[in-house]
């Protein structure tokens, strides 16, 4: 049997898939990414292989490719793909029915509409500061003493919303530090937070192309605040993925690696 | 391939405006005269013993002293120029001569006369009235700034000879200039380039930043370099593409592109060569300075001309740029807070992309590009997409017989 590697250095997590010739997946890994990208790269794919019966090693991969933010430093990739392409490939084998993608990484928004084919057709991305991003739910789940799972569950029953006016992580962090300091409820506060990232999800997803339904990738994902006030936002429908939407840039890297390596090896 | 020759040498003189070349000029008794905009006709400040400058801010770090004069939410490019007048970097000008082109890089060259930025009794700094409309009545009174606010100054402050006969040799150094960089552009029109897009950017870069009379020996002479230069066997790019938009003087910016997979194979954009390096045909119908003003003005491509006609025949020049080169799509660059820019990017990334079917992106960048991840991500996606869409396009061809 073959196999097909996808690494997905990101700025937080790094995630690794390893798929068969059939396109099954037989491992994956989601770590907490290191300072330095090739360790993290390392760990992750080692992880992943340790997964896999009969596979010792990267060197073992028919074809593995590298993507995320540290893409160019995975050790043994054959080359390396932006996470882009990659997480409109993810969710392309995972929902074909799915024409649209908001993935809130660690660092950065991105709007991704897919083609009939898994490619991308159009694209928009936040690319300027941390605001409703991964980074930004940190600061704000630490700024209400939670974790960021209590967070992302927060918002989910209050009855009112408080608009949050900065969008600035720091500007943010300051405000909804003197509204709790103020005593408002704080699953009123939370559901501003999510109401702000979800209006700039709007913006990214209508950039992007995006019409009826979407889904959302990277692990801001898992956030089921977002999710409620996405759908309030954009009135449009958020399709929920089989598989863990945080993997959806490593199995589209992997994906990438099948087809390639299938190709090569023809 | 083979590096070329004098590129190391060329890389160096972008390393500061006042550099080796403008040295030596101000040496031999050169009145260095500042820029910035393709409405201040380049030629017209290289008559008799000027030459022209266009003005860059390279290895621009913080910006703290022009955002306090200018305020946050204005272009990087103006605000860099000031912050490098300011830090002394434009002392060796005897001139900025400026256009009321865009209120931003107005407000920046304003700074110079109005904080006394160049210690020298004589510096002064003009503004003519660029028009909106190109009409006889605008060409007139175009001609007419040029005449008062540039030649008649520097006749008057520094003694420049501004006759005809020394515009018409300016013009003739300048169509030298313009020939070969349209020779070395040519090449860039092959199936696998002998040149890539990074060299041509530093190479035209550097007519814009030297002497005119002292980097047209090492251009002669990588003109011949590059008439048997050979480009690798293997291409070493994915997709090429034409970049189009607002002022751009940082060849990393087309590094990063390239470093992404694409070849960067027409440059439309201000600080490039579509316009800027056209022959000036002059004939004996009318006065020298009107057919030099009238050029200008015809060629320009800048989106503050805003008629429809103008606008349409923008978007055309993309298309022509787009099949004469054979590229596979275009990157609409904006410099943020660009006031012209803004507009043009946003409607024409998308009327290209769905009106003339030309695969298009559109990005927005600060003044200097180095060392956005983001960016290169934003590029290499598009590279991707292209590449895709190429091979797709070779697969359907395949299966039509």
């Amino acid at each position: 049997m073959k196999y097909f590697g996808g690494c997905d250095v990101g700025s937080t997590y790094t995630k690794c898939v390893i798929l068969d010739e059939n396109g099954k997946m037989v491992a994956n890994v989601t770590n907490r990414s290191k300072i330095n990208p090739v360790a993290s790269a390392e760990i992750a794919l080692n992880d992943a292989i340790a997964q896999v019966e009969g596979l010792n090693s990267a060197k073992e991969l028919t074809y593995l490719i590298g993507t995320g933010y540290g893409r160019n430093k995975v050790p043994f990739a054959d080359e390396n793909i932006s996470e882009i392409s990659c997480h409109a490939m993810g969710v392309h084998v995972t929902n074909p029915e799915v024409k649209a993608i908001i993935d809130i990484g660690g660092q950065d928004v991105k709007g991704i509409s897919i083609d009939t084919d898994g490619t991308v057709k159009n694209f928009a991305m936040n690319d300027k500061c941390a605001a409703g991003t991964g980074r930004f739910y940190e600061a704000m789940a630490n700024a209400f003493e939670m974790s960021l799972p209590e967070f992302s569950k927060l918002s989910l029953n209050a009855k009112n919303t408080i608009p949050i006016t900065a969008q600035c992580t720091v500007f943010a962090e300051s405000e909804v530090i003197s509204l709790v300091g103020e005593g408002k409820p704080m699953d009123e506060i939370a559901a501003g937070i999510q109401l702000a990232v979800a209006k700039r999800c709007f913006v990214m997803a209508k950039k992007a192309g995006a019409t009826d339904s979407i889904t959302l990738t990277g692990g801001c994902a898992k956030n089921d605040g977002l999710k409620k006030a996405i759908e309030k936002v954009l009135k449009i429908n958020v399709v929920e993925l089989s598989t863990d939407p945080q993997l959806m840039g490593a199995l589209g890297a992997a994906e990438y690696a099948r087809q390639k390596g299938l190709a090569k090896e023809n | 391939m083979k590096d070329l020759k004098h590129l190391y040498e060329f890389e160096n003189f972008l390393q500061e405006a006042n550099n080796e070349l403008v040295k030596k000029a101000k040496d031999e008794g050169g009145i260095a005269l500042g820029y910035t905009c393709y409405h201040i006709p380049e030629v017209l400040l290289n008559c008799g013993n000027c030459f022209s400058v266009r003005l860059r801010a390279p290895r621009t770090g913080s910006m703290d002293i022009a955002t306090y004069y200018m305020s946050n939410f204005l272009c990087g490019y103006s605000k860099a120029i000031l912050e490098r007048a300011i830090e002394g970097g434009y002392n060796f000008l005897n001139a900025v001569l400026a256009s009321e082109t865009c209120s931003e890089m107005n407000r920046s060259l304003e700074h110079f006369e109005l904080l006394d930025l160049v210690p020298n009794d004589k510096f002064f700094v003009t503004f003519l009235d660029a028009p909106f409309k190109i009409q006889e009545h605008t060409v007139k009174h175009y001609v007419n700034q040029t005449r008062i606010k540039i030649l008649d100054m520097l006749r008057d402050v520094y003694g420049v000879d501004t006759s005809d006969e020394a515009l018409l040799k300016a013009v003739e150094e300048h169509n030298e200039v313009c020939r070969l960089m349209t020779e070395i552009g040519n090449y860039r029109k092959e199936e696998n380039p002998r040149i890539t897009g990074y060299e041509y950017h530093i190479l035209n870069l550097v007519t814009y930043c030297c002497p005119k009379s002292l980097i047209l020996p090492k251009l002669r002479e990588t003109a011949e370099e590059l008439k048997t230069r050979e480009p690798d066997a293997k291409k070493n790019y994915r997709a090429k593409i034409v970049v189009v938009g607002s002022e751009m003087d940082d060849p990393d910016f087309t590094a990063l592109i390239e470093d992404s997979g694409a070849l960067v194979v027409a440059d439309r954009y201000c600080f490039g060569s579509m316009p800027g390096r056209e022959e000036i045909i002059i004939n004996n119908d009318e006065d020298v300075l009107t057919q030099i003003c009238r050029h200008y003005l015809k060629t320009s491509q800048c989106p503050r001309f805003m008629s429809h006609e103008k606008v349409q025949e923008r978007r055309d020049f993309v298309q022509k740029l787009v099949k004469e080169y054979n590229a596979d799509g275009v990157m609409y660059e904006q410099i943020k807070f660009c006031e012209y820019w803004g507009y043009e990017r946003a409607l024409a990334s998308y009327v290209m992309t769905n009106d003339y079917g030309i695969p298009t992106a559109a990005v927005d960048r600060q003044y200097t590009a180095s060392a956005s991840g983001q960016l290169r991500t934003r590029v290499q996606a598009f590279v991707e997409s292209l590449e895709i869409k190429k091979i797709a396009k070779e697969r359907e061809a395949k299966k039509n017989g």
